[in-house]
Formats: structure tokens, sequence, C-alpha cells
């Protein structure tokens, strides 16, 4: 660069390429900065160079290919072979394969079929990252190397030395060579090497031409008039011209060639740096102190091009800004800031509908709310209102126009919290414009978003066009998002406060009088509705109501309603008996909307249940009045406890006397037994539990003692803190708090832990300096005998600072760790979907599941015990809805022999298609629990039967005449055939709307299922299973090793059924034979004995041990034992029998010199030397059958199924470990997915987190589909994809690329990534199919709509069913 | 507003039109293949639709097409289209009026949905529950 302003012709910044500063032309293009788009040049290469990412390639076809004549290093017929091969198969992985079969088969040539030239291993030179070495006569006969030695003859004239090293001398393939011996390639051969004759050909591999990238690529930076900063690319470039022209001049002039050839090596380092700064290798004055930004950096990681500007944009139309509740919200509304409204736009378009709204918009004007700030018009122009005649504007505004208006209330946006876990992390909500300056939403909707109100930030997106706003409000409007698609449960519902009004109003002593009572009722009305005021439960000597009827009037405000509620719920204050007559009344009943009895807390309330009241609302009613019923409870809620008053103070956690002498008894008898434990663990006679130690034992004994003492606690508080206490009120509801956090206030804090073990020593022997050493009592290891209220100790104090931080640690480690699972689920799930065949495929259209799930039913929908409908439920809602209609009542009760002709035929009569078998055979039971029932009733009045003994019609007549009969049998189980046929309508009804839809992103759902708990899971990464000490590992990092397919799992368990399963002893013989018994265990001594002839050691056996182990151990199995062991060196005739319990053994090595050491060394193996069991088995346990107490079972630690399952005793048929990798190679890929799904459904259920079996069945299949277990590892995807894009996008960027490049692959853009990164409409869901335009439909008549509009009913009150199901049907609208 | 005006509309701001026309043009040619054949023995050889008397498909609108027809429906209707049904007085949402005219059956609209082996069936709006 001769002057700063003018870049040299022929430099990296060559105008000719392209400018990066303002004011300049381009050279080529003549256009300005905004408009040039760049130009490439490229650099000429005196010499050729390795191109770093195809360095392995060229390695690999220089070992397949002849150095000398370029042959493919193959027999004739194997080279034919392996081209129809290649030619014939088209998937990669199998290409692949093939690939790797010709290298390691040309690696074993020696010599060249072709031209007999000698060919060894070609690799990559070490410590050098771009140089090759070619070992020619490796493996050859010494006289082979007789030519090249003649060669140098003439050398060894002046150094004899020489001869020696050329023997063992390699030949360097530098660039030059290679570029020739490529050259040469035969263009059908290249097939073989996995490339392309015609794309791309060894050759292309070598850098004979550089490109140089255009300027705006990486424009200069200007610091001042004079200087400019150049970007990493440009140096690199200058640095490579330099050093091409220094070459250049070499060669010229002929100066030296080791000169040369050290510039050539630079070069080659340099143009290795270009593309990829971070080459292993590379000499450390060459990287400087930076490293810069190459070519493959930008488009590598998280902030390379592929994740941060490909996979994911920044979009317009978008606000943020703090969040706050607001119970006058409808759920699925959110409350925007004018200021928000005001900027962002939505572009109508002006048609004869709308003309004169736009109009008017226009005329407002931008700075008004309900206004437009841009118009643009048909011919391209665009009018910023701001300074437009607005008038004009308007007046002129025509059909076809664009206004860009403000958002207004009622327009669709999407609300958005990070992180974006699982797909109800972003809702369409309706916009209602507000004056504030926070976005506001109603608290219910906080837990999808998991979102609170301590600061936190929300995002909205205001969709762009028609087709947007009507796909988020069909698909991702919140009311169709009220049920989790992970389980089913509801997960939008009343919560916190809501929770505590419901619960305090629905007291058994709560009630109001009419003022009270009229107040309430307004307080959750619109005023747009009428209501009818429920007759007054006690009418003297005041009129008063209970607050449970303001459940029935807000659910069901008036007659013509037709919202109808059926359910029974067990609240989480039932004491467990009396059902309706729970002193706590704890047993929900709602019957025809009506609470007939029980407080509502947050079992039928909240979320999380599938038999609360929002649940039933929406599944036997609609979305819509689940959410409107949602609202009124919000708004009520709000208002009435704030009137209400609800608060805490300092006297609501002071203990009562009661209480505290309590407590102290407590902690008394617990410290007495922990002493008393301590003192056992001092002597030694503590009875110790299955396969601890006694400190584990001791610790495991005072643990549970003394969290006992915290919980008993709890349960006094519980039952003698006054009613009227907030925080046992909020505990009680489940509105807030437990009752742990009771006791921690009122009684005492408890024991602190850390790991799930008690504080540990953090200081020599002790855990605080405050106690005495090897203290093990209570208080020195971290037990809080205070409460907050009395106020921690100093120990104590550090004690609960320090379980507080773990707890801190385990949630910092866990999201990085949860969020890395989450994306690489989502990345292997992504292109899952339900094709219109049923069936679930890749994008690629690899069949995943031929019917997802096995039954084809959507996880979303499933009611209580996984079945599409709740079959006991519709039943009885149906019976509440009809069974005082007149048709009912004047219709025969069925006898069960005709209800059981019905269950005959419910196959044939069934109107939906592919029905699982399974769903019959439960509809089967249950009309046949149901027959039975009416069998027994009829039995219990001493009519016949109706099921083995048909009445006669005259008995039937006689029936019917009995007035007696005929109430009682129409008492309580009784059924008409209109009921029947309505059940039966409905129960298809719901499996039809249950069935999952074609387009449905299956897997991405069940990746953010799975995914998306894991962030929830807190702590308790260990488990005891079954007896105490055998550890199972749980939590985040069992997940991890599931899904990665580790190999080596921290706590791999056998279990295993017994033959025998009753007898102990047996399962003690066992046992023995399994585990691991080593010499020291049955040892009663091992002694060195010196005797004048001779030395040897002396073993005895502790046969007392071997008995009470059960072992089938005898003397001569000790001593095979002996000799198999390893590195033992001991010879058979050098052990004696000496008698049953004794043997001798003899060092291996008796000379004087080394005797001792040798009897040493012996003396230290043989206590390790494993006699009897399985190696890999670390310990058995004999465990109790979780059904069946009697029976037992073998716990297993460690590895080694095969093994356990062919020992005698074990019944191998239902032996099964929890490891995958290892069940794959005994049992095959059926096990290994098997025990995939119930790994990670119970280390789901071991959290309390309930995920519908068909995501975890998907992930499992996708894990197992190709044959092998593959782990969601980077390793694990790249061999389910075959899309590049798609795996560059995920991990290993680059290397993805280079091999595409290489092998000539083409990504036909099916998947979501790739379709994401191309800007494609995904195939999936909206993208599955096309919309044509029908032609037909003009000339035909209007067909008669399905749902008919005839339903005017008269009898207002008990014709339910047909509101029932006309709900049902429209619900399969929404 | 004839059926001209609604074509050329439809054709100028409809996304997928061309490849529509397209693909409509191949369905006859396919069309007059099958009748050539005659062919119940070489349905594969003949041409990728289906017949409609062998559809597999559920007779049942998914999500999606409800989704998707409305939304098409709708930015149709929002740029002037001619509406199958009689406007309320006052009613000027897209949206509004699009779903009005699917619950009255009046949507024009062809579902053609893909199968993984290549065909594909073609669903009238008419012919679907919804």
């Amino acid at each position: 660069m001769d002057q700063p302003s003018q870049p040299q012709r022929g430099g990296p910044l060559d105008l000719r390429m392209g400018i990066s500063e303002r004011g300049k032309n381009c050279e080529t293009c003549k256009k300005a900065l905004a408009d040039c788009p760049g130009h490439f040049g490229y650099v000429k290469l005196e010499l050729p160079v390795f191109h770093v990412g195809y360095f392995k390639h060229s390695v690999n076809i220089l070992q397949v290919v002849c150095k000398e004549c370029s042959n493919v290093l193959l027999e004739n017929p194997d080279k034919i072979k392996f081209i129809k091969q290649m030619r014939s198969k088209t998937d990669p992985h199998q290409k692949l394969a093939i690939w790797k079969t010709i290298i390691t088969q040309c690696k074993k040539v020696k010599k060249c079929p072709h031209c007999e030239a000698h060919n060894g291993t070609v690799k990559k030179m070490p410590n050098f990252p771009t140089r090759i070495i070619h070992d020619k006569y490796k493996g050859a006969k010494g006289t082979d190397q007789d030519e090249l030695i003649q060669d140098f003859a003439h050398v060894f004239t002046l150094n004899n030395n020489i001869e020696s090293s050329l023997r063992s001398s390699y030949e360097e393939l530098d660039p030059q060579k290679v570029y020739n011996i490529f050259q040469r390639i035969k263009d059908e051969d290249v097939v073989i090497f996995y490339m392309d004759q015609n794309l791309c050909k060894p050759i292309d591999m070598l850098i004979t031409h550089i490109p140089v990238p255009p300027v705006p690529i990486r424009p200069s930076v200007a610091v001042s008039s004079s200087t400019t900063n150049e970007d990493d690319l440009t140096v690199k470039m200058a640095e490579i011209i330099q050093l091409n022209n220094l070459i250049k001049i070499s060669i010229d002039e002929g100066l030296a060639p080791n000169k040369l050839i050290e510039d050539w090596i630079l070069l080659q380092y340099t143009i290795a740096q270009y593309f990829n700064s971070e080459t292993p290798g590379l000499p450390h004055n060459l990287l400087g102190n930076k490293q810069i930004r190459a070519l493959s950096q930008r488009l590598k990681g998280k902030h390379g091009r592929f994740r941060q500007n490909l996979s994911g944009k920044r979009v317009d139309f978008t606000g943020r800004t703090v969040i706050s509740p607001d119970p006058n919200c409808g759920i699925d509304e959110v409350m925007i800031p004018i200021y928000i409204a005001k900027n962002l736009t939505f572009p109508e378009r002006v048609n004869q509908y709308n003309i004169e709204k736009l109009r008017n918009l226009v005329r407002i004007g931008p700075d008004v709310h309900p206004g437009a700030n841009y118009v643009e018009s048909l011919d391209g122009n665009k009018v910023l209102l701001q300074y437009a005649n607005r008038r004009k504007t308007a007046e002129e505004l025509q059909i076809g126009d664009i206004v860009e208006r403000h958002l207004e209330n009622g327009d669709v946006v999407l609300f958005n919290r990070q992180p974006s876990l699982h797909r109800v992390s972003i809702m369409a909500h309706k916009a209602r414009v507000m004056p504030s300056r926070t976005l506001r939403f109603n608290e219910c909707v906080c837990t999808p978003y998991n979102a609170d109100f301590d600061g936190d930030e929300m995002n909205i997106h205001l969709p762009q066009s028609e087709e947007a706003r009507a796909e988020a409000r069909i698909l991702m409007d919140v009311k169709q998002n009220l049920l989790i698609p992970r389980s089913g449960e509801p997960l939008i519902a009343p919560t916190q406060d809501f929770l505590t009004s419901s619960y305090l109003i629905t007291q058994k002593d709560f009630f109001l009088n009419r003022n009270e009572f009229m107040r309430i009722c307004a307080y959750f009305w619109d005023a747009n509705e009428r209501i009818e005021i429920p007759p007054p439960t006690i009418y003297k000597p005041v009129e008063l109501w209970t607050g449970k009827q303001i459940f029935n009037v807000l659910l069901r405000p008036n007659r013509k309603s037709n919202v109808y509620v059926n359910t029974v719920v067990k609240e989480r204050n039932y004491t467990g008996q009396g059902e309706h007559m729970c002193p706590n009344d704890g047993w929900v009943i709602f019957q025809n909307s009506e609470l007939i009895c029980g407080n509502l807390c947050k079992t039928t309330m909240g979320s999380g249940s599938k038999t609360g009241l929002f649940y039933s609302l929406q599944r036997d009613n609609s979305v819509e009045v689940a959410a409107q019923c949602m609202l009124r409870v919000a708004k009520f809620s709000a208002r009435w406890i704030s009137n209400y008053g609800m608060s805490i103070g300092i006297s609501d956690v002071t203990p009562f006397e009661v209480l505290i002498q309590e407590k102290q008894k407590l902690l008394d008898a617990g410290y007495v037994n922990c002493d008393k434990l301590i003192d056992q663990y001092k002597k030694g006679d503590l009875v110790l539990k299955a396969g601890c130690n006694p400190e584990q034992t001791l610790e495991s004994y005072l643990n549970g003692e003394l969290s006992k003492i915290r919980d008993k606690a709890g349960e006094i508080l519980k039952s003698k803190l006054p009613k009227h206490n907030s925080p046992l009120i909020m505990a009680i509801c489940g509105s807030k708090g437990s009752n742990i956090n009771l006791c921690q206030m009122i009684a005492l804090v408890g024991q602190q832990t850390v790991n799930g073990q008690r504080m540990p020593n953090g200081f020599f022997d002790r855990s605080l300096p405050h106690f005495e050493p090897y203290s093990k009592y209570p208080a020195s290891k971290g037990f809080v005998k205070n409460s907050f209220y009395t106020g921690l100790t100093a120990t104590e104090f550090f004690f609960h600072t320090i379980g507080g931080r773990e707890g801190l640690v385990d949630t910092a480690v866990k999201t990085a760790e949860t969020g890395y699972m989450q994306r690489r689920l989502m990345k292997a799930l992504e292109d899952l979907s339900v094709k219109y065949d049923d069936t679930v495929r890749t994008s690629t259209e690899h069949v995943i599941q031929f019917q997802y799930g096995d039954d084809g039913l959507d996880p979303m929908f499933m009611d209580d015990n996984s079945l599409p409908v709740s079959l006991k439920r519709l039943m009885i809602m149906i019976k509440e809805n009809t069974k005082q209609t007149s048709k009912v009542i004047n219709e025969d009760v069925l006898l069960p022999f005709q209800v059981v002709e019905f269950k005959n035929k419910i196959k044939e009569n069934c109107p939906v298609k592919n029905v699982s078998l399974k769903f019959i055979e439960q509809l089967k039971d249950f009309i046949q629990t149901i027959i039975n029932q009416i069998a027994k009733q009829r039995k219990d009045l001493g009519l016949k039967d109706g099921l083995n003994q048909i009445p006669t019609l005259q008995e039937l007549k006689n029936e019917r005449k009995d007035k007696v009969v005929q109430k009682l049998l129409r008492n309580f189980t009784f059924l008409t055939q209109s009921q029947l046929d309505d059940f039966s309508t409905l129960v298809w009804l719901k499996y039809r709307r249950a069935q999952i839809q074609p387009g449905e992103a299956v897997g991405a759902v069940a990746a953010q299922s799975i995914g998306e708990p894991g962030t929830q899971m807190t702590l308790k990464t260990f488990h005891f299973a079954g007896v105490a000490s055998m550890n199972v590992t749980l939590g985040v990092p069992r997940i991890k090793e599931i899904i990665n397919a580790t190999k080596e799992i921290s706590t791999p368990i056998i279990t295993a059924r017994l033959v025998n399963d009753v007898d102990l002893i047996s399962a003690r013989i066992v046992k023995g034979r399994i585990e691991k018994t080593i010499l020291g265990d049955i040892a009663k001594y091992i002694k060195e004995v010196y005797t004048p002839r001779g030395c040897f050691l002396e073993v005895k056996l502790d046969l007392k041990a071997i008995t009470a182990l059960k072992l089938e151990l005898t003397i001569n199995e000790v001593k095979t034992a002996i000799l198999k062991t390893p590195k033992i060196k001991v010879k058979e005739k050098n052990i004696e029998i000496f008698d049953e319990r004794k043997l001798h053994i003899q060092p291996f090595d008796t000379t004087r010199d080394n005797m001792y050491f040798s009897m040493q060394q012996l003396k230290n193996m043989l206590p390790s030397v494993s006699v009897k069991g399985i190696p890999t088995v670390l310990r058995a346990v004999i465990s109790k059958q979780e059904q069946d107490q009697a029976k037992h079972l073998l716990l297993v630690e460690g590895y080694g199924l095969k093994e356990v399952m062919s020992t005698p005793g074990i019944d191998f048929r239902y032996t099964k470990s929890n490891h995958v990798i290892e069940t794959e190679q005994v049992l095959g890929i059926e096990a290994a997915r098997q025990t995939i799904i119930n790994e990670i459904q119970y280390t789901m259920q071991s959290h309390g987190m309930n995920i519908d079996p068909r995501h975890i069945q998907l992930l499992a299949d996708i894990m197992t589909f190709k044959g092998q277990v593959l782990g969601i590892t980077r390793f694990g995807v790249s061999k389910m994809k075959n899309s590049t894009l798609m795996l560059a996008s995920f991990e290993m960027t680059t290397d993805h690329l280079y091999d595409s490049a290489v092998h000539c692959k083409k990504d036909d853009i099916t998947g979501v990534s790739e379709c994401i990164i191309m800007g494609n409409l995904i195939p999936i869901g909206t993208g599955l199919f096309k919309v044509v335009y029908d032609e037909t439909l003009q000339k035909e008549e209007q067909p008669g709509l399905l749902i008919s509009n005839e339903n005017e009913n008269e009898d207002l009150i008990f014709d339910g069913i047909n509101d029932v199901i006309e709900n049902q049907k429209m619900l399969i609208d929404s | 507003m004839s059926d001209k005006d609604y074509q050329s509309d439809g054709d100028d701001n409809f996304d997928e039109n061309d490849s529509q026309n397209e693909e409509d043009r191949l369905q006859i040619l396919e069309a007059d293949e099958v009748a050539a054949g005659g062919g119940e023995n070489d349905e594969f050889a003949v041409g990728k639709k289906k017949q409609a008397t062998e559809r597999i498909t559920s007779s049942f609108m998914t999500k999606y097409e409800k989704a998707r027809v409305l939304g098409t429906r709708a930015l149709q209707i929002s740029k002037n289209a001619p509406l199958m049904i009689q406007p309320l007085p006052g009613e000027c949402d897209p949206y509004k009026l699009a779903e009005r005219e699917l619950n009255e059956r009046r949507i024009p609209f062809i579902i053609r949905r893909y199968l993984p082996d290549g065909t594909y069936e073609d669903w009238k709006l008419s012919e679907l529950t919804y």
C-alpha cells in the first residue's frame, strides 16, 4: 500500500474486488458501497499446497493409490467389485463404510499389482500439520531397499554412517509430488475414493489457486484519517501473497532449495491458518498472541454463521419490557403499552371491507394510538405519515394499498419468555392496548412461561401476514394450550392467591348474607350475562349463602348456560376416610356444576391433576368455558381476598407453649437415640445394613433418626396450629409453601445435608473447629435444632449456608448441562412428524414408527390411565345429565344381557378407523363391570339377574308394575338404550379427537417433553433401590447417561429373579455364585513360613465364613483360582494342598537374591485373588420384591449381564440390566430399546415427573432405529441424519462441510434445520400438504352443514346431554 | 367481481399459484393417461395420483389444514378477493370472514395431501369433516 488512501492494485484490497469505504466506487461494477456485492479475486500459487480440510482424505487416497503409477492398489476383480458396490449404494453411510474397507484392504498391499512398485503406509508427519510421509519399504525385505541404496552409493563413500539411517528413512510426499500422483489417477477410479469424477476429483483437493474473498466480507475499519484496521483475513491474505512472491523469486533466481522449502512450508502453514486458525500443530511463533478469526471460525460455534445468522435471525416488529400480573386480563389476552402499540405495525391491505376504517386510521396518523405509520401504494411508493398530508393520503387510499397501522385490540401477538424450553414458551395472545409501561397478563399463564414478576422481561412479536395470524390463532392460542403435551395435564390453572381464596371461601363455616353474596357475584361478572341467584342455604333467622354457592354461580350463572361439570376429587387435605363426611371437608364433589361438598385446594383448582375442575371443564365442555371460568376465579379472587385480608406476621410463626414442649421432648428422645447408636458404633456392635460398612450404617441410621424429628414436628404443627394461621392455610391449600417451610419457621430447621449426607468434614476430622475431632453428634454434623424464629447459632448458621450453597451450585451447573441436552435432543428429533399414512418418519422418509406410540393417539388428549377417554367420568356425566329427561324416564331399563349384546358388537360398530385393540379391550372390560353391577343389583333385589337367568316377559311386566322395584332399579346403576347410545357416540367422538393428526411434529414435542423436565430436576442425584446402600444414579446425570448411550455408566445394576425366590438360603447360595469373593475375604490368615528346606506362604481358609456365606468353594477351586490369576506367576507344582483348609504356596523365584522379594510380592497379591464369582461384579444384595415382600430377588452391582443370566439358580427370563449398551450386546436391540424406555421413565418418575410413554418411546426409537444404539451425541446424530446443513448447524461444522465437499454430497433440504437455513417452508404441520383452487365449488349447491343449528331446546334444564354432544362436536373445530 | 377478476387476483397474490398451475396441468395429463391406459393393473406405472376411491387418509380435517386453509383464505380476502358469502354489515376482519366461509363450506379449496410414497390425494373441503 503506497498511499494510505489508495490500495495497491493486485493487493488484498484491490478496488476491483469491491470496496469497504464510503464515497468510493467499485472498479468492477462501478457501484457504491451499499450496492456493490463485492467480487472474488484469486492468487495463483507458485507451488501447490495441501488444503487442511481435505488433508485427511488426501492421505487416505495416497494410501489407496500407487505412488508410482497412480493405480488403485487393488487387483482388477476387487477393484471392479468395489466400483460396483459404490455405484449401487445411495446411502452415504454405506458408501463411507465401503470406502473404509477399501482403505484397510489397501493398507495390506505392499507392492502395486500394476507396476510392482513398493508401497507402504502413508501418514501425516508427526508434529507437522501439513506434511505427509510415506514409509515405502515398510514390511518389505531388506534386499528390496537395495535399489534405493544403490542410488546413494556415492554418498557412502563420503560418509559410512548414512547407510543404516537410510534403511529406516521415509519418503516425504510434498504437495507437488502428490499433485503429480493425483493428476495421473484415472477418471474411472475416482468413484472408488467415494468422490465424483465430474464434480470433485482427488486433484481438486490441492490448492493451486487461492480465492481472495470480496472486500465487503472483510471490511477495513478506519481508526483515524490515515490508518485503518484490517480484517484478519486481509492480513493473512497479504502474508500469503508475500510468501508466494518470495517463492516465485526463489524459483526464478534459483536460490538455495532449503530456503525455498522453508518458505513453501511456511506458505502451507499460513494458508492452513487462513482456513482454520485452530489447526492443531501449527508452530507457536506463527500463531501470534491472539487467535485470528479465520474462515472456519466464521462458521463454527454458537456465534458462527450457522447458528447465529442462518438458524436464527433477528426480526423486526417485536417488543420487550417488564411483565406484571393482571387478574382482570383474560387468560388469552396480553395488555400492551400504548407506546409499544404505536411502534408495532401490521401491514393491512386495503380492500372494499376495510377501506373506511383504514382511511380513518391514516387520518389519525402515527402519534395517537389507533392510527397508522406508513402507507405503501400499489406502485411501491411508501409514505411516512408523520410528515405527509394525512387527509390527502387518506382520500387517495386505493384498494390494494398497504397501510401499516398500529397494533390494535384483538390483534394476535406472540408472547414469549426465554428460555424457550417447550412449545408453550411461545403462545399467541390477543392484544389489548393499555396505558401502562409493562406487559400484563393473567397470573394463571405464568406456569407455561415459567415467569414471575420479580423483574422478568418478556417479548412480543406481531405476525405480519394474515396467514401467520391464522396459524398463530389456531395452533398457538393460549386456549389451545391449557394442557401440556408432555402428559396431558392442565398447565394453565389458578395459582397462589387464587387457590387461597378458593380454599377460604369454600370452608364449611363460611357464610354470606345477601349483600355479600351479590357483591361477590358482581366481582367476577362483566355485566354481560344474566345471573340467577341460587336459593339461600339458610333462610332463617337471616338468609345466608355458603361460599360454595359462589362457585355454583361462577360455573353456571343461569339455567340457559350449558356448562356441566361432574367430577370427584380427593383433595390434598382429605383424611382418607369417610368420603363426603371427611372432617377436613377434603372430598370434593361437583355434580351438575354444583359444588356439593369439599373445600377447593390445589388438586381441584390447580395444575397437574387430571381430575381437577378445569380439566373436566375443558374436556367435557370447551376450552372457551374453561378459560372463562378461570378468568372469573381470578377476578373474584383478586377482589375478594384483598378485602378479606390475607397477611403474615411474627405472631404467625411464634411457637406456642405446647409446641415448645413437644419439640423439646422430640429433641431429647432423638438425641438419646443418636447417642445410643453412636455408642453401639464405638463398641462395634452396630447391626450392619446389607452391603454397608459401620460408618455408612451409622450415618444412615442417624440421618433417619434426625429427619424423623423434623417430620414429627411438622405433624404436630399441622394438627395444633390454629386454623386461621396464614402460613398453615397456604400450606394446606397448596398455594405456597409446604409443611417443611412451616416447620423451619416455627419449630426447627432440621438436618442440613450435602450430597444427601450429613455435613462433611471441612477441617481435620471435624466439620467445624468448634467441635471435638471425630464427633458424630447431631449438632456437630449439621443438625439445626433452632427455628428461623428462635434464631440460629453461629455453627448452625454456617451449616445452613453450606446446605444452601449446594442448591445454588447445583442449579448453576444443571442449567448449562440441561440446556445442552435439550439442544441435542432437539437436533436429533426435530424432523420427525406424523405423515398422512399415520407413520412417523424423518424428513428423509425413514420410518421410525409405523403408528405413533403403537396406537396413534395424541399424548395431549390422554384422559386418565392413558386412555383417550375417561370411561368412568363419561358414564357418570351421561347419567347425571340424562337421568331426569323425559326420554330416559319413559324408557325401559336395560337388562344385563342386552348390554352384553352391545358389548359384543363394539368392534363391528366402531365408526373410527385404526382403533387400538387395547382400547377396545378396555372398553369391553368397562362395560362388563357395569353389566356385573346391574346383574348384582337385580340379584340383590331378588330378581333374576338377566345375565345367567333371563326373566320371562311376564316377569318383566310385573317388574314394571311394581313401583318400589322400579324405583330401586333406577336408583343407582341403571342404564337405558338411549344412554348407551349416547355413551357410544361420545366415546368414539372423543377417541377420534384423541387420534394424532398428520403433520404433528411429534419429534419436537418429545424432545421438549424430555428436555424441559430436565431443567426442573433438582438435586437428589441418588436413590436407594430396594434395600439401603444400593445406590442408583438419578436426575440429570442419569438422563445424560441414557441419552448419550454411555459405555460406562456410574451405577450399573442387574436385577435378577431367582428360580427359587422364596428360600433365603438358596438366595444366599446364588449370591455366592455371583458375587466376587477374594481370597482375603475367606482366608483366616496368610503367613510366611520359612523352613530349612525352603519357604512358602501358608493360606488357611476360614471354613466357617465360607459356610456362613454359603459359598460353594473347595480348596481345589481356590488352587485353580490362584493359578488362573494373571501376573501371579505361580506354577501348578508350586501349590501344595496341605489339608482341606490349608494351602502351601511356594514363590516362583527361589534364588537366594530374590526369594524374599518374591515372597513379599506374592503375599501382597494373594488376598486380592478372586476365588469365586463373576470378576466384573462388585457386589450383590438380596432384596425383596416390590410387589411381593415374601419373594426375593438379587440386585447385582456391576457389569456382566450374560454371566449373571447363565448362573445356575437365576431365572434368566426375568433378569435385566439398567445398562443400555450391555443389554444391547447381550439381549439385542429391542431389549435395548425397552431398557431406554424403562430407565428414562423410572428416572423421571422418581423425580415426580409425569411424562407420557409415547414421547420416551419415540426417543428410544430414534436411538435404535438404525439397528444399533446411537447416543444423542455428535457421533450418534451424524449417523442418524444425512443432511449436511443440519449436521453443520449442529456440531463440527467445518468437518461436515469438508466431508460433503469431498464426497459430493447432495442435500435435498427437507429437514427442519435445512429449511430454516434456506428460508423454505418446513414440510411439517401446515407445510405437509398443498392447497389447490377448487374450480367446481361455485357450480355446486351449498352443501348442508355437518353440525346442524336445529338445537332449540324446550326443556331448559335437563336435556343437557344434547348440549354436551354439541359441545364435543364443536370441540373438534378447535 | 367476475370470475375472471378472481382468477387474476389469485394469480398475482397466491404464493403457490405457479407451481399449482403446473401441477394442475400435470393432473390433467395424468388423468388422460389413466383414461388411455384404462389402467386397473398398472396403477403404479400410470401416474402418481391416486384415484379418489382408494384414498386412505382420514376424512377429518387436521388442525394444520384448518389453519392453512383459513390463513390462505384470509389472505385472499384481505387482498380483496370476492367473498363466497354475504358479509354482515361492518364485518371486515378477513379471518372472521374466512372462518364463516369455512363454516358454511364455501371455501373453494382442495387439500392436496402428500403421502410418503410420492403419491398424493386430493380432498375437497366439502368432502372433509371439521
